[in-house]
Order: structure tokens, then sequence, then C-alpha cells
């Protein structure tokens, strides 16, 4: 028996493309919104790099000591925005920045052309030590910090390896059944002697697509402010610059 | 100053979010307490938005803000951490309801044993009166308990109460609970190399055998979170960008979401925000493990 082909009555076709139509209005005015926002940022970030707003000019940067940006190692390849960003930071009046990510490309890609020798000194007064395995090179009374993720958790095994080496190669008689005690102060150390010590970020900003420090070595990190600022290609000076006046506004009871 | 507008969570200006209040919160019917050791959730309980597939496995939280909302509010601390009390409980109950596997939360750190002893003591009060209340619950919800930190500095009672609480419930498969009291990133990674060495010493290992898997091993977290040692997600409330001290190893990979919300604000809405923005990132992490 031959059967009537199914159709949709009017009402349900009117009910499916209304439907449509709210789902397309919703996408766009999430669009819409979407580039309203991006287009705020901007000039926000323009206005702020050309000086309009006093409050980013005239914040202080003292508590600033030492400075931590993260980068996805897809990134950090852009070398040409890296150098802006590093020149940036100098303009700013950063004393002190440490460059990390995971791979170690900003490693690789920086040190062959790292103008500048390797400042033992420099070296040893942040407690980089004296084997100097984070490379440090002075750009225009900045000193900067190369590290990766070698120096995070490979670095804390690294010393443990040592301390426990140290502890079972010394005077294991005097010391006999005595319960083993570490204290963090050991562990700074043995980071320091492998060459992965180096001072705690005050303020740390992370480039790339997740919100994530990706590693930066743990043993740094305690009370480092961190700050998402989106992928690096997008970078703006205005946006560093707005995050270190909200990281002068910032206080911290460290717990207490 | 109020914001501008309010930003997408993929705006990278958007670094934390503003309080709920200022949001529109979603309309979502109550959820029901899953029985013990059922299998997660399925996406019908889900609230609209979440997608099962790409929810955190492990969430982590930093509850910070107690003592500045009872402030606010010209009320003593110790209301405040009541009613941080509740929205643990309420964050327990949801994780369990949407299938996260782990919650961990950082309760009291080692740097709070400077603070008023009389908030100490009170503080350890109400720790003990909660994880002694809520056994029966945990039992019921299929909730694992687990507390780290350095225990040796609790009172005596404390220390026998979350012994029992975690004999009791070691069992249960829904959720891993996990209470950091006393709780030092630090400390945990010098425990863990003195346990190596106590490893060595008893010939079970050679100290150059150390690599980055074994000590993960013997970090705290690597026996309390079930499968998942690692937060998918961390977040922090009260409008504070850093761990103070909280899973500095484990946080590698975690995306960070911070939220002005003070933590007895912190409810269901926010909790969405939070695992909304989780989905929405791009995590790419390749091939490295971690």
């Amino acid at each position: 028996m031959n059967q009537s082909p199914p159709h949709m009555s009017q009402p349900s076709v009117i009910i499916n493309l209304t439907l449509g139509l709210l789902w397309f209005i919703v996408h766009l005015a999430i669009n819409i919104f979407s580039l309203w926002s991006r287009l705020i940022y901007n000039i926000e970030s323009y206005l702020i790099s050309i000086g309009l707003f006093p409050k980013y000019r005239k914040f202080q940067l003292e508590r600033l000591k030492y400075l931590a940006i993260v980068v996805d190692s897809r990134e950090a390849k852009n070398v040409a925005k890296i150098e802006q960003l590093l020149c940036w930071l100098s303009t700013i009046g950063v004393k002190y920045v440490c460059l990390y990510d995971i791979d170690g490309v900003l490693n690789k890609t920086f040190e062959p052309t790292m103008n500048g020798s390797r400042d033992v000194d420099s070296g040893n007064s942040h407690d980089v030590g004296a084997n100097i395995k984070a490379l440090i090179c002075c750009r225009s009374e900045m000193t900067v910090e190369y590290i990766s993720g070698s120096d995070g958790k490979e670095g804390i095994a690294k010393a443990a390896n040592l301390l426990c080496s140290t502890y079972f190669n010394g005077d294991r008689d005097a010391r006999g059944n005595d319960e083993i005690v570490f204290t963090e102060a050991d562990m700074s150390g043995a980071l320091k002697a492998i060459g992965c010590g180096g001072p705690e970020p005050d303020l740390l900003l992370v480039y790339g697509p997740a919100r994530c420090h990706l590693g930066f070595p743990a043993w740094r990190l305690r009370y480092t402010e961190i700050m998402h600022m989106g992928p690096l290609n997008s970078m703006k000076y205005g946006a560093i610059v707005k995050a270190f006046y909200n990281f002068s506004k910032k206080y911290q009871n460290f717990g207490k | 100053m109020p914001p501008l507008l309010l930003l997408p969570s993929h705006c990278p200006a958007a670094t934390h979010q503003p309080p709920t209040s200022a949001r529109r919160r979603a309309s979502l019917a109550a959820l029901p307490c899953p029985r013990a050791g059922a299998s997660p959730a399925p996406e019908a309980l889900l609230p609209r938005g979440l997608r099962a597939e790409s929810l955190p496995r492990h969430v982590a939280v930093v509850m910070d803000g107690n003592a500045r909302w009872a402030r606010a509010r010209g009320l003593p601390s110790s209301v405040g951490h009541e009613a941080g009390r509740r929205a643990l409980e309420e964050m327990a109950r949801l994780s369990g309801a949407w299938g996260i596997r782990a919650l961990t939360a950082f309760a009291f750190s080692n740097e709070n044993w400077s603070r008023p002893k009389v908030e100490v003591d009170f503080l350890m009060g109400l720790f003990e009166q909660v994880i002694h209340d809520s056994v029966a619950d945990f039992l019921r919800e299929g909730i694992r308990l687990r507390v780290i930190g350095d225990l040796s500095r609790l009172p005596v009672s404390l220390q026998k109460i979350s012994r029992e609480a975690e004999e009791a419930t070691r069992n249960n498969s829904l959720l891993d609970l996990t209470l950091a009291i006393s709780y030092s990133g630090r400390r945990e990674i010098v425990q863990a190399c003195r346990k190596l060495a106590e490893k060595v010493q008893s010939k079970a290992l050679r100290a150059e055998d150390i690599d980055e898997e074994l000590f993960a091993d013997e970090l705290a977290t690597g026996r309390a979170s079930g499968g998942s040692p690692y937060p998918d997600l961390l977040i922090r409330t009260s409008g504070e960008l850093r761990l103070s001290n909280f899973l500095l190893w484990q946080s590698a990979y975690s995306e960070l979401f911070f939220t002005d919300t003070l933590w007895p604000d912190f409810g269901e809405a926010d909790y969405l925000d939070a695992l909304s923005s989780f989905q929405s990132r791009d995590r790419r992490f390749g091939e490295r493990k971690f």
C-alpha cells in the first residue's frame, strides 16, 4: 500500500524557523559582546600606553623586585615579540625578569645571541648559583634569567638526589640510626648548588592560551601574584602597565 | 569603580571574575545526592552548558575570605568560618553530583598558626566538629575523606577524629575529599625528600635513581586523591591571585580561576562559572607528561 510522504505541518515549520532565528540572534549577540569587549580592552590598553590615565603614570614599582614571565613554548618561538616585551619591561623600570617556558625554547633561542657576559656576580647575588644553570645577561640595567622545565620539577628531583647523596656520604657512624631530618633551608641550599636557585618572583605574568604556570619552579612560587595576560601575539604595553598598577595595590598578609 | 562591562572569560583582561551578585545567576533545579559508590552523574543531571566529557577530574580550592566576609557584616570571624564550612559542604555535594572525582580544599596553612590563638583554637574545634558530624554524610554520599598537612601540630583529639574518619570512609569511591590542614607546599616537598632518603637508607632505592616520578609518588597528595593527584582546576576566592604555598608541585598544569567572591558566598553559580571557564579554555598540552 502506498503511503503519502510525511510532511511537516505549517505550525511546526514556523516553530522550527523561529527557534533557528532565536539561536542565530543569541549567537550574534554573544559575538557582538565578545567583539565589544575586545575593542574596549584594546582602547583601554592604548589609552594607558599614551599616558592618559594619571594613576597608571604615577604608581610605584618598588615592591616589584623580581618579575617572572611564563610563555607558552609554541609562542616563545616568536623572538621579535619576546625582544619587544623585554624592551617594554626595561622601559617601565623592571630590574630583574625571569623568562620561563617549559620546553626551553627561550634558552635555546637567546643563549647564542645573548648580549653581555655571563654575569657570575649577578648570578651569585640572586642565588642562581655559581654554575649559572640559568642564563643571565644584563640588558640596560635589567637582569634577565632564562629558565625552563628542567629547572622546575626536574630540578627539585635533582636537589633531592643531592641531599640524599650528601647525607649518606657524610659521617654515617656519627649519625647512627638518627631520624633523617631535612629542612626547607636544606632544600634551598641544594637547589642553589645545582643552579636552580633564584629569587621568588613577586609577580608572574602568563602569556599563552591556558591560565596556568606550566611548571614554573614550584619552590619559587609560594607567594607570587599570578596574572594571565593572554596570547603573546596580542600583548599590549598598556595591559602590562595595568597589571603592574594592580600589583602595586595588592596587600599580602602571608596567611597571618 | 565598577567594571566597564562584563568581560567574557577568554578576554585576557579578565584576570579574575567579579562577584556573583554582579552577574546573571543560572536557574537550576536541586540535584539529588547520588548513592554511595555510584557512577558519575549522567549528562541529564548536569547544569545546562556543562559537558560531562570536559569537566575537570580534580578540583582544588583555596577557601579565602571568611574573616573578611564576617568583618563586612560586623560579625566575629568565627561566624565567617561557620559560613565557610557551609560553602565547602555545598561544593562537595555539587562535586559529587556532577561527577567530579576529587576535591582538595585548603583549610588551614602553616602560616595561619600565627593568627590569634583564639581564632586558631576556634578553627581547630570547628575542623573537629565538622569531621565528626560529617562522617555519616560521607558514608551515605560515597565521599572518601583524607587529611593532609603537618598533622603533628594539630590537637590530639583532631588527629584522632581525622584518622577515624579516614578509616571509616576509605572504601568510598564517589568523591575523594582532601582537606589540607596545617599544610605547606614547601614542607610537603621537603617531606617527600625525607621519605626518599629513608628508602635510600633502607636500600630500597639508590639516591641516583630519584626522579620526578619517584618524587611525585612520595607527596602527600599522591596517595590522597586517588588516581588524579594533580588538580585540573584550582579556584581561589576573595580576589587574591596567588597560590600561597598550596599545591606548588601539583599545580603545574592546573587552570587557575581567581574570583573576587568571598568564600562564604561561593555557591553553585560561582562554581558553574569556574567550570564553564575551565571548559572554554584552549588547553593544549600536547604530548608532555606532567
